[in-house]
């Protein structure tokens, strides 16, 4: 086991040599690779890592260039998952046979896949290496919409969000679904970590990217990420739509151990909770939830924030 | 190479950023690294840019906010300070401006063309709080 690397503040983290790449074709103010820098920065050791077809995949790998300052491989849209899968399956039998030309270095095995690769096409290969227990991390970069085609609704998008397959209008709201609990599947494959993390709180994100990192067998996270091109905000508001996003509780922080362990890992004060409606009325997608016809639309989302809010207090304390 | 079309792949190509033995690159600092023109750290994203940060390093408390949430890794910081902006990698967002705490901003955007030290020296002056 290799030492981990220490991060007490944020000045020491920022003497971190970043293995991301700028110069990238992300758009401005995407808070992809602010996930993505905090996940590689947390960590000094070699990583091998994998990403499915996303935004983030296409952005950073336009030949002839490459974003990535490490082992880094694209397949397939859904194969992600698997393919670090089996580059640590590969290793660990190296490693019995002694046959490992640098054993001395401890790499990290880490997929990436945006929502759509990870709630809908990817979701049997991710449950696969999830259930095989594989000793590796994989990141959802989750902004609840096929971003990189376009706009269309994945099983990650909210309720009455205006994707180009689920338009508002005078007859629609939107989406009509509500998002898939991909939190609650996950940890109900009895994985030793997962967690739903923020790039804002960034000590509480690398806390759990390192606690993931020495976990041994499969890490699920989940982060949020912002999109400002299919949420419809300005790119400067990227942190301030995240913070809004975490103290309103639509998307709280929480970490689940050994799938029964919940802990709820940032509580906001009571005088801090933003409503959710102001989330909502931060972003273009959700704008038509403000016409009368729709407004008892926003009143729902309170109650359904409110509700699930409930529900992970009382797991946290039931231990169950 | 950069004019590569798009019939000219190469099939399961494999770009190599870094020259002959990469090492440990956690460990070594950007400038002290050997890129190759693969690495899209070879490239500039300047011309995206129709607004740009300029930075007064009297007001900076180094509090590091900026470095963190840049999403295109363009703040320099060395030895725990902020150096500086990477030019040719900022895309113009304006996240380092709205996060940064200080009275008054250490860092604000200015239209691409404007000249850094006419604006730094005429740099606003410190926001009262309402009560």
């Amino acid at each position: 086991m290799s030492e981990m690397k220490k991060i007490k503040n944020l000045k020491e983290f920022s003497t971190s040599a970043d293995r991301f790449e700028g110069a990238n074709l992300l758009c401005p103010g995407c808070a992809h690779s602010i996930i993505v820098r905090e996940v590689l920065n947390a960590t000094n050791d070699d990583l091998v890592l994998a990403a499915s077809t996303g935004c983030l995949e296409v952005c950073t790998a336009v030949y002839p260039y490459t974003s990535w300052d490490a082992s880094w491989i694209h397949i397939g849209f859904e194969n992600g998952s698997t393919a670090v899968a089996g580059a640590e399956a590969m290793y660990k039998a190296l490693k019995t046979k002694g046959r490992l030309k640098q054993p001395d270095r401890n790499p990290k095995f880490v997929a990436f896949g945006g929502d759509g690769a990870s709630y809908d096409i990817g979701f049997q290969w991710i449950s696969g290496c999830m259930e095989r227990n594989h000793d590796m991390m994989y990141v959802v970069l989750d902004n609840e919409v096929y971003a990189n085609t376009g706009g269309q609704r994945s099983s990650s998008t909210p309720i009455g969000s205006s994707a180009t397959t689920t338009p508002a209008g005078s007859i629609s709201y939107g989406e009509t679904r509500n998002k898939k609990d991909m939190m609650g599947i996950m940890a109900a494959h009895n994985i030793p970590y997962a967690a739903q993390v923020a790039p804002n709180k960034w000590k509480d994100m690398v806390k759990k990217i390192q606690k993931g990192f020495a976990t041994e067998g499969a890490v699920f996270i989940n982060a949020v990420s912002p999109c400002t091109t299919e949420w419809k905000f300005d790119p400067k508001d990227t942190m301030h739509l995240t913070d809004l996003a975490t103290d309103s509780l639509v998307f709280p922080l929480y970490e689940v151990i050994d799938g029964h362990e919940l802990n709820i890992t940032y509580r906001p004060k009571e005088k801090d909770i933003v409503p959710v409606e102001e989330y909502l009325a931060a972003q273009g997608r959700f704008r038509h939830l403000f016409k009368d016809q729709y407004k008892y639309l926003i009143k729902e989302w309170q109650e359904r924030v409110d509700a699930n809010w409930a529900y992970l207090n009382r797991r946290e304390e039931a231990r169950v | 190479m950069a004019n590569t079309g798009w019939d000219e792949f190469e099939i399961g190509a494999m770009l190599r950023t870094f020259e002959g033995e990469a090492g440990n690159i956690a460990g070594t600092l950007q400038e002290d690294r050997k890129y190759t023109e693969n690495s899209s750290f070879s490239a500039s994203v300047a011309d995206w840019r129709i607004e740009k940060p300029i930075f007064a390093k009297d007001y900076c408390i180094d509090c590091q906010f900026c470095w963190i949430y840049c999403p295109d890794i363009s703040i320099i910081s060395r030895d725990k300070k902020m150096i500086g902006i990477d030019m040719d990698h900022c895309k113009g967002c304006g996240i380092c401006v709205e996060v940064c705490p200080t009275n008054p901003k250490s860092l604000l955007m200015f239209p691409e063309l404007a000249d850094e030290e006419t604006e730094i020296a005429q740099w606003p002056a410190k926001e009262k709080k309402e009560k």
